[in-house]
Order: C-alpha cells, then sequence, then structure tokens
C-alpha cells in the first residue's frame, strides 16, 4: 500500500506545483493523475500569464486590477498575497526553463491581456501553457516526486474528521489501492464539460469538487461560472485567446458593430459576443498582420485550420460565449486548507477569495503557482506534526464491494455519455450565461432526475485495465453533483455580479450580496449560506 | 548542355567504378562536364554546418562564376549541397557573414544563384524522358528492378522535392519503366541503408541494409539501382556482413545509376565496372546478354 | 450520415486481436473523436482509447484512421468515407494494452526519462537573464511538440531497434541542451550522447516529414551533433570517426575513406582493425580498394584547411 507524507491529486500546474513544493520542502509526495500530466487541460492554455515584473509596474496595480474584474466579490487578504507573490512564483518558473518571449533588449516582453491596466502578462507565443506545463513537469521529475500517471481517485478517505488518504484505480493495472498519506492536496482543475460547447478537456469534470464535497467540506460560490467570449464553435469549442485583441484583432458584435474591447472584464465581453437572431459575432484577427499571426498566435492559426478549414490570416471567424473556468470551488484559506483537517485544495478545483466574481485574463496560471507553491508548503508543514494511519483495509474492501456494485448488466436503458448529453445541454440554456429563477428551478428539478437515473445505471465491464467507460461513470457523477451545487447556488443569488447573471434580477445587490454562497452537503442534499466576505 | 562535375569522395574512392561510368553515360547523353577540381567535401552530414556550409559556398562560388550548374553523382552530396544552399539562399545575411569570412580572401563571392543537380534530375528536367527513351538501345525487358533512393535525395521534402518537383520523388521509379525493365517496387525505396551508423551501431546498419535488400529480393528483383555511392557502399560492400548477421543469403547486385542506364543505352556490364561489385552481378550480365 | 467503423479491438494480455463493427449515425460535421466516444457511451464501455483536449492541443488521441496517422479529434468522418468501413488502428510498432491504448511508457516516455529530462535552474535572483528572442523563439519551436509521437512512428532506426531513444526524445534532449539557463551547461549534450541517443541516428529526415508541427527532429538531432562536435564528442568510437573525418577533409580538402575506416576502429583496437579486413580484402579483390593514407591532395587544399582554421577561430 503506499504511503506518503503528501499525496497531490491532479497532474495540471497547481498540482505539479504543490508536489515540487511539498517534495522540496523535505516531504515524501505520490501525485496522482487521471491522464498523463503532460496531457491535462493546462496545456490548453493560450495568451500569458500575470505578474508585476515590469520595473514601473506593481503588486498593488496589479492587486487592483484583480479586485477591479473580481466585482466586489475578492477578499482582499488573498489578493494581496497573489499579488505580492506572483512575481516570484513566474520567475521560479521562468528559471526553470519556459521560453518566454522576450522584447528587442533580451528583457522578458509583456503583452495586453484582458482587463489588465497595463502590459502585464509574460507568454509564450500563445502556447503557454503548453510551455509551462512541460517544464512543471520537468520539474516534478527533477524534484523526484512519485508519480502515478493514469490513475483515477474514487473516492478520498475519511478517518475521525481527518483526511488519511484516497482510493484509486490504476487504469494500467486495473487495480484499485489505498494510498495513505498525512495531508492530500486536490488540485483536480476545472468543470467545463458539465457545459457544451466548453473550452473544457475531457478531464475538467470537476472530480475534486465532488469527492471534497461528498467528504463534508464546504464549497464556496458555486454559481460563477466564467464564461469566455471568444469560443469559435468547431468541434467541442475553440478558445481564440484575449491576447489577441491586444494585439490589434477586432472583435464584432452580430449586429455587425465594432466592440471597442479594452478594459472590458471577460463577463462583459461575453455579452458583447451573443448571438443575435442567427447572427455570431466574429473576430477578426487581420489587423495583427499574417506574419505576427504566424509567429504570435501559431496555434491558433493551425487549430483554427485543423477543426474547421478557416484561415484566420484570410478571414474572420465567427465567435459565441461558452463556459470556461469556475470561479468557485472547494473552499479555502491561502494555504489551501480546507474546511476538512489534513485536506487542502489549490488551482480551478479550490476557491480562496482571488478571483471573486469574475477571473481576470492572465489570473488563472498564475494563481496555480502561487497557491500551488503555498498548498504544497503548507500540507507538508501539516504531515511533519500529523501521526502516520494507514488507510485500513476494510476502507479498501468496502469501496471494492462500491464499484463491484456499479458493474453489471446495465438494464437501466440510459448510459453516463447520455446523461452527460443532457446535462450539458441543460446547463447551457438554464445554468448558463443568463439565468432567471424559473429555468434554475426547472434546471435543479431536472439535474436531480438525472441523477436519480444515474443511481440505476450499471456498466457492463469485462475488465478495468483502460475502462474509461467505469471511470466516465464516475465522472459523469462528479459532474451531476457540481452542477446541481452550481445550479442551487445560482437560485439563491438573487442579484447579477461578474460572471452571474439573473435577467430577473438584473442589478448588483451590494446590500444583500456582498457575501460569498457555501454549499454543504445536509442530509444527502446541498445546503447554501452565506459568507462573509475577508476584508483587508 | 553543359556542367560542372561535383563528383564527391566515393565515386573516386571506395567506388571507383562510378566515376568512370558516369563520365561515358553523360558523354553518350551529350551532357558535357566540366569537372571542379579545386573544391571540397559537402562535410556528408558529418561536419558541422559551421564548417560545411562555408567549403559548399565556396564550391557554388566556383561554378557560379563558370556560369554552368552543377552536377551530383551522389544522393548525399546532392542533399548536403542543396540544404546548404538553401539557407545561402533564403538568408543573404548569412550568405553576406561567409562571403565576408570565408570567401573573400580568395577573392570569391557566392551571390546565391547556384543551381545543383543530381544526374538523376538531370535526366528528367534537362534531357527529358522522351528523348531519353528515344535514346535507348537495348530495353532491359525481363529485368526486375528495384528502386533504392537515398535518403538525401527526397528528404526533406520542402527543400529536396518543393512545390513544382513533386516528381523528384519518383524519378527513380519512372526511370525503370522507362529503361524497359520490370520495376519491383520496395516499401524501403526511401528509407535509410543504414551507411550513417555504420560507425556508431553497425548492427542497426547492417540490419537496415538487409531489410532492404531483403525486402527487394523476396518481393522478386534481380538488382537494387541507386543513385546514391554511400547507400551502395553498405547495401553491396557490406551485404555480406549484413547477410552474416540476418542469418540468410540474400545475394542482391546493386547498380550505381549511370550503370544501370548505360546497360540501357547498350554499354556492356564490364565497360560499365559491374565487376568491381562486391555483390557478383553475373544475373544481370547473363539477362543483359540475353538481350543482345 | 450513416457511417461504420471498423476498430481494432484486443484483450489486455491476449495476442489476438479483432474488430469492432459499429454503424453509427453521425452529424456531418462530426469528428472521428465523436463517433468513438459515442459507441463508448452508447454501445460498449469496455472500447479503450485515449483523449483529452478534443481538440488537437494535446497529440493524446494519435492512431491510424484508414491508414493515415493522425489525430482522432481534429480528423473529419466525412474526409474519410472513401472506404465502405472506416479503418481504427493503433499506429505502426507499438505495443498494444487494451484497443486503441498503446504502451506509451515504452515507446516515448520511459526514452525520455533516461535523458534526466529537466534543466538545473540557477539559485534565486531579482532578476531575468537577457536572452535574445531568437534563442527563446528556437526553444519555443522544439517545444511546440505535443508529443504524439508520429516522428517516431516515421523513424528508420526503430524499426531495426526499438531501443533507439528516437526522435522525439531527442528532440527533447535539444530543448535541454540548447536551453542557456541550465545551471550545468553541457550535461544535456552528454545524455543525447548516451548508447541509442544521437549517434545512432541516420538522419534520414523521415521524422522531420513525419512531423505534424514542423519542428524538425531530424534537424535538431543534427544541431545536437554540430553541438558536440564544437563542445566535444563523448561517444569513443563517434569521436575516433569525426576527428578522423575532420582531419582527411581539412589536410586534403576530400575525404580518405580507408583511413577513415581504420581510424575509426581506433588504431590500438586490434579486433576492431581485425574486422576491417575481411572487407578490405574483398574490395582489394575487386580492384576497388583505395589505399589508406596515400590520398592525393586535391588543388585547392590549402583553402580548405583555412576555412577549418577559421571556423577554429570562430569557435573560440
Amino acid at each position: 500500500m503506499p504511503e506518503f507524507d503528501v499525496l497531490v491529486i491532479g497532474g495540471g500546474a497547481s498540482g505539479l506545483r504543490a508536489a515540487i513544493a511539498a517534495k522540496e520542502a523535505g516531504a515524501s509526495v505520490g501525485l496522482i493523475s487521471k491522464a498523463h500530466p503532460l496531457r491535462t487541460h493546462t496545456g490548453l492554455i493560450q495568451g500569458g500569464l500575470n505578474a508585476p515584473l515590469d520595473p514601473d509596474d506593481s503588486p498593488e496595480s496589479f492587486a487592483a486590477d484583480t479586485m477591479q474584474a473580481g466585482d466586489g466579490l475578492c477578499d482582499s487578504e488573498a489578493v494581496k498575497t497573489f499579488a505580492g507573490e506572483a512575481a516570484r512564483d513566474v520567475l521560479w518558473l521562468e528559471r526553470a526553463g519556459t521560453p518566454f518571449n522576450r522584447d528587442a533588449q533580451g528583457k522578458l516582453a509583456f503583452r495586453a491581456f484582458g482587463s489588465n491596466s497595463r502590459n502585464r502578462s509574460v507568454f509564450a507565443d500563445d502556447r503557454t501553457g503548453h510551455m509551462a506545463l512541460q517544464v512543471l513537469y520537468e520539474q516534478l521529475q527533477r524534484a523526484r516526486v512519485t508519480a502515478f500517471e493514469e490513475w483515477y481517485v474514487t473516492s478520498l478517505v475519511i478517518e475521525d474528521g481527518a483526511c488519511t488518504g484516497a482510493l484509486a484505480l490504476g487504469l494500467r493495472s486495473g487495480s484499485l489501492e489505498a494510498f495513505s498519506a498525512r495531508a492530500v492536496i486536490l488540485a483536480t482543475g476545472g468543470l467545463g464539460r458539465l457545459y457544451a460547447p466548453s473550452t473544457g478537456s475531457v478531464g475538467t469534470t470537476g472530480d475534486g469538487q465532488s469527492l471534497a464535497y461528498q467528504a463534508g467540506a464546504g464549497l464556496v460560490d458555486m454559481e460563477f461560472v466564467q464564461f469566455h467570449p471568444m469560443i469559435f464553435p468547431a468541434g467541442p469549442g475553440l478558445l481564440i485567446t484575449e491576447a489577441t485583441l491586444g494585439e490589434g484583432a477586432q472583435l464584432v458584435d452580430a449586429k455587425g458593430a465594432a466592440v471597442d474591447t479594452r478594459g472590458l472584464p471577460r463577463h462583459q465581453l461575453a455579452l458583447a459576443t451573443q448571438s443575435s437572431n442567427g447572427d455570431s459575432a466574429k473576430i477578426d484577427l487581420r489587423p495583427i498582420g499574417a506574419a505576427n499571426i504566424m509567429t504570435r498566435f501559431p496555434q491558433t492559426h493551425e487549430l483554427v485550420k485543423a477543426m474547421s478549414g478557416l484561415d484566420v490570416t484570410q478571414e474572420a471567424i465567427p465567435v459565441r460565449p461558452a463556459a470556461h473556468r469556475p470561479m468557485g470551488g472547494i473552499e479555502t484559506n491561502a494555504s489551501g486548507e480546507t474546511s476538512i483537517r489534513g485536506l487542502f485544495a489549490a488551482g480551478e478545483c479550490a476557491s480562496n477569495g482571488v478571483h471573486g466574481a469574475s477571473r481576470m485574463a492572465g489570473n488563472t496560471l498564475t494563481e496555480a503557482l502561487v497557491f500551488g507553491r503555498r498548498a504544497g508548503e503548507a500540507a507538508a508543514s501539516h504531515a511533519r506534526l500529523e501521526s502516520r494511519k494507514s488507510v485500513s483495509q476494510s476502507r479498501l474492501g468496502d469501496e471494492e464491494n462500491r464499484i463491484q456494485g456499479i458493474t453489471g448488466e446495465n438494464t437501466s436503458g440510459d448510459t453516463p455519455g447520455k446523461l452527460h448529453a443532457e446535462l450539458t445541454a441543460l446547463m447551457d440554456q438554464q445554468v448558463g450565461l443568463v439565468r432567471d429563477a424559473a429555468g434554475l428551478d426547472a434546471a435543479i428539478g431536472k439535474i436531480r432526475g438525472l441523477k436519480d437515473r444515474y443511481s440505476r445505471i450499471k456498466i457492463g465491464a469485462t475488465t478495468r485495465v483502460f475502462n474509461y467507460g467505469l471511470t466516465g461513470y464516475f465522472e459523469v457523477g462528479a459532474m451531476l453533483t457540481c452542477a446541481e451545487l452550481i445550479a442551487v447556488s445560482a437560485r439563491q443569488r438573487t442579484e447579477t455580479r461578474g460572471a452571474h447573471r439573473r435577467s430577473d434580477f438584473p442589478a448588483k445587490d451590494d446590500a444583500n450580496w456582498s457575501a460569498h454562497t457555501t454549499a454543504r452537503l445536509v442530509d444527502g442534499s446541498p445546503a447554501v449560506e452565506k459568507k462573509p466576505i475577508t476584508a483587508a | 548542355m553543359k556542367y560542372a562535375l561535383y563528383t564527391g569522395c566515393v565515386s573516386k574512392g571506395g567506388c571507383p567504378e562510378l566515376y568512370p561510368a558516369s563520365l561515358m553515360v553523360a558523354d553518350r547523353l551529350g551532357i558535357e562536364l566540366e569537372e571542379l577540381h579545386d573544391v571540397g567535401c559537402t562535410g556528408a552530414g558529418v561536419l558541422p554546418q559551421g564548417l560545411s556550409d562555408p567549403i559548399n559556398a565556396r564550391t557554388f562560388a566556383k561554378a557560379e562564376a563558370m556560369g554552368m550548374p552543377i552536377m551530383t553523382i551522389c544522393s548525399t552530396c546532392q542533399g548536403v549541397m542543396t540544404q546548404a544552399n538553401h539557407r545561402l539562399t533564403e538568408d543573404p545575411e548569412y550568405r553576406e557573414e561567409i562571403n565576408r569570412k570565408y570567401l573573400a580572401d580568395e577573392g570569391l563571392e557566392y551571390k546565391g544563384t547556384a543551381e545543383i543537380k543530381h544526374l538523376l534530375w538531370v535526366l528528367f528536367e534537362d534531357i527529358g524522358a522522351e528523348k531519353l527513351q528515344a535514346m535507348v538501345q537495348k530495353p532491359l525487358a525481363g529485368l526486375a528492378v528495384s528502386p533504392f533512393y537515398g535518403c538525401y535525395l527526397r528528404r526533406p521534402p520542402e527543400v529536396m522535392t518543393p512545390p513544382g518537383f513533386e516528381k523528384r520523388a519518383t524519378y527513380l521509379d519512372d526511370l525503370i519503366k522507362l529503361m524497359g525493365a520490370e520495376f519491383i517496387d520496395i516499401a524501403g525505396k526511401g528509407k535509410c541503408c543504414g551507411f550513417p551508423v555504420l560507425t556508431a551501431n553497425e548492427e542497426n546498419s547492417l540490419a537496415m541494409a538487409a531489410k532492404h535488400t531483403g525486402e527487394a529480393k523476396e518481393k522478386g528483383a534481380d538488382v537494387m539501382v541507386t543513385p546514391c555511392p554511400l547507400c551502395h557502399l553498405n547495401l553491396d560492400g557490406n551485404q555480406p556482413n549484413a547477410e552474416k548477421q540476418v542469418g540468410k543469403e540474400i545475394n542482391l547486385p546493386i547498380l550505381h545509376l549511370p550503370q544501370f542506364v548505360g546497360l540501357a543505352l547498350g554499354m556492356t556490364p564490364s565497360e560499365l565496372g559491374l565487376g568491381k561489385h562486391i555483390v557478383s552481378t553475373k544475373v544481370v550480365n547473363a539477362k543483359v546478354e540475353m538481350l543482345s | 450520415m450513416e457511417v461504420t467503423f471498423n476498430a481494432y479491438r484486443r484483450e489486455p494480455g491476449e495476442a489476438e486481436y479483432r474488430r469492432g463493427v459499429y454503424k453509427l449515425d453521425l452529424p456531418e460535421d462530426a469528428t472521428i473523436m465523436d463517433g468513438m466516444l459515442k459507441i463508448r457511451d452508447e454501445e460498449d464501455p469496455n472500447f479503450a482509447f485515449r483523449g483529452s483536449c478534443l481538440r488537437g492541443y494535446c497529440g493524446d488521441c494519435m492512431m491510424s484512421i484508414n491508414g493515415k496517422n493522425t489525430f482522432a479529434c481534429t480528423a473529419k468522418v466525412a474526409n474519410f468515407m472513401n472506404r465502405p468501413e472506416i479503418a481504427l488502428r493503433p499506429i505502426r510498432m507499438v505495443p498494444v494494452i487494451k484497443d486503441l491504448v498503446f504502451d506509451w511508457d515504452a515507446f516515448m516516455w520511459n526514452k525520455i526519462k533516461v535523458l534526466n529530462p529537466w534543466i538545473e535552474p540557477q539559485e534565486s535572483t531579482d532578476g531575468v537573464r537577457t536572452v535574445p528572442d531568437k534563442v527563446m523563439a528556437d526553444l519555443r519551436n522544439a517545444m511546440s511538440c505535443y508529443y504524439c509521437g508520429l516522428c517516431d512512428e516515421g523513424c528508420t532506426v526503430l524499426p531495426v531497434d526499438m531501443k533507439f531513444l528516437g526522435p522525439a526524445a531527442l528532440t527533447k534532449a535539444y530543448r535541454l541542451a540548447a536551453d542557456p539557463r541550465d545551471k550545468n551547461p553541457g550535461e544535456h549534450l552528454k545524455m543525447a550522447q548516451q548508447a541509442e541517443g544521437i549517434w545512432d541516428c541516420v538522419h534520414c529526415y523521415e521524422a522531420s516529414e513525419h512531423c505534424p508541427r514542423n519542428i524538425g527532429p531530424t534537424e535538431r538531432i543534427v544541431q545536437l551533433r554540430d553541438m558536440a562536435f564544437e563542445k566535444g564528442i563523448t561517444n569513443e568510437r563517434v569521436a575516433r570517426h569525426h576527428t578522423s573525418f575532420a582531419a582527411s577533409v581539412k589536410a586534403s580538402g576530400w575525404l580518405d575513406e580507408a583511413r577513415l575506416a581504420i581510424e575509426s576502429e581506433g588504431l590500438t583496437n586490434i579486433s576492431g582493425l581485425m574486422k576491417l579486413l575481411p572487407i578490405a580484402a574483398r574490395a582489394a579483390i575487386k580492384g576497388k580498394a583505395p589505399i589508406p593514407y596515400l590520398h592525393h591532395k586535391r588543388p585547392g587544399a590549402k583553402r580548405i584547411t583555412e576555412i577549418f582554421e577559421k571556423g577554429d577561430e570562430r569557435g573560440k
């Protein structure tokens, strides 16, 4: 039975950074990732990552922009920590080998990105995430962290109110194993796959949020799901980075009017790209110039062509808003601690108050680095004080029985894929960019109906080796859990703020809603409470 | 049609039969040659570009001054020179730097206009298939022939077979048919013969030689033809060792491109130096004799 | 749109494979990945294949579709309707674990691991070292590799020697060796020269032809060899070969092949030299053996010598 001081679940940026930090702090570290780390969603990040690195920039200015985008819901202490430590973590990534673009003097180049009030984003063409991910994985190997690649975590182990490990299925071996740990870090990423179209890769199914919720942790601000304004509707949705706007691309709304995008946070941009009477908004990259497109946005050019045959150097392409990243998630403090002892969370699955009601472009990867590191360090400290407890054999046996219970002949008439398709349709229509009470009530009812049908599904697994049918079953379960949390939290918040837009409550209501929502599992269903914002 | 002949090392060294055969066939086809004597080795992919680019620029400058395109008789020479020329013509600054640092002392300058063509390309692009076919005196009917290009003659494609020259990728196939022989296609015709790793990994090198010659033999080829003398060194010269390594007889004679063309033009195997090969060309000699 | 997929199916540990035939009704613009997901969702949860990003970012779903190696997630079904059944197969040479899931570890990841694939970061400083963007752009190009394995799939050496590290891993070696920020410069150039490394590449340019991202894995290996030539070749046999080659060209303008063969073996390597004897004897009988060291200078050899000398100066 594998035992570690710190067990990290998730092989994207925050998980890798957390594992490296915990190892460097002296802990023994294991990392479980359901996909190979180099295939995780971090690789899809394009435009850049923010840090106040320019000599005449400042953490204060960066914090102010982040707060501004967060539309009144950021925790200022968390933002202060974030803005204050961003430079150090981004420089760490640079020194570890990320080939960021340089200016004519060979210094780091900064790109205009999103609603940053100045050029503050370092970047590697439009493959920033792909490059950063490789460097993080390189450093993971340098740190000699034990990686369990292509393992799927089915449950957390909670004993006497503390998290003592996890149970996971090895896709290659097909075997279920118990991992004991003094501290566990959830870094499982976002939940884009609840929506279609979305920007999410296959694995963004809200696994960590669901695991933490089932274990009793609080989930905050789940109603805030950011819609990215510029999704080219090919395949599952192809994101055109906002960095193109900073370098001259022209956005034209569905009525044909040019949009002045300067300083607009994402949730406002997303409103501008909604379709109208069947017409689409369009993004025109041609003002950037063909040569610059090929050198600064080579991947955008390549993938739009691969998915549709269109050439962005030759024509404007249609875009629409689509689900991108959550602001809400597992409730943590700035050290990644959750409400459960020994359980930490970082990155997109977590919510520490930095993003508030809307995250600023370029903050996601920086946040994964800063709070991934902090969670890794805090978990290593925690592990030093925690006595060793091994996951009991009986717990492993119970999990084995649970999995046995869902395998067998499926007579339900449903499949996880079918439920997933129904879920994404209703999320897009009723829990999407614009919501109202009637739609949310209907959605909550439908989601509960889906959960009910889900409970009757069985998976006809002949082998557990690379049985994505089986892991897909768990993923759809996690998505249904997250969907319900989003819908009930959204129903509760009777105002419009940041990424949460209610057509029946179109104004911001600071008097009643300068507060987070916290959802918790109570008697089998989510109970939502208000939680005050931590002020400086 | 007049060319500056770049012989390369091997046509006068390891494969001394190639040079005279090339001259004979060129003469018969009306290709005038003026040999480049005062030039260096291309680097053959062994010397670093920092050294081989200046040496090749010097060769190009000399041919440019003669006002003639360069003709090669070696896929490796052709490939290395074409790639070097690509760098030197695409990037005038780089060319100027090399001119300044390496060629100016000698009063030379490479202006970037050299044309470099392998004999195989000359056959199709300057003589032409029709004229070539008309010159065939002894169609090689009944001789089963597999092609083997040598990597450098076809790759990298954006340099070796650029738009407008895609047909270069199949000239050898076409030539075999044009000479009246039976064309035996093999999957390995564009792969590596193994020669480049003869020093570093002899086992792999011989395995490749055995693989490609073995494939041709199995498919019924009497003989293989190659425009690359380095491939010839491995496929012919090392065939006995390759046979020993894989534990089976292959016994496939390998012809140089001009030898093959020469046979169809009516020259005899002994004139063309077939006797100098390591693998006996008896089968070829016999079949060719039967044709006359 | 009615289509039929004919997919490679194999259970773990079994030698035999079977073909799974699936009739599907798909939208006109569906991708192969859409169809495969539909099979898994609706017909057979046991149908195993990988896929992650779904839009061409990550390289996880590389497979052979009607004999063409490509990504299931960007391949449109409509472009593969030239056959009655669309054939889905694993790519050439890879060991299969189950169905279309193959062993990336054996095929590629393990080969990258032996290169110590990380740079040693410099100690923390306040600033960032100034580096020309040209150097970084070159790294970005090499690092745009999404580990799809198509270069390895096209490699000429791997079919005769699966132990060869292959162009994908060696492109990674290039990215590491070319990073000016490594605290231990030269370390990765050494790693790249290990047995089954850059010196076993035949530079046939197949890898570059197969690379869907124009990274030029072959060129990267050639660049590593050029770097090694300048900074010191650590593979002894290759060092002897290259030194002899360069010495011969430097002295005479041309290559003395016989001398090269002898010096590559090493003048004190008796068994290696003995091995050359039968080759030399066979050649001598046929009247084609050049005599070593009796290699006449060509006209202009002095000029070539000068180029070498200038090259040496430049390197300093």
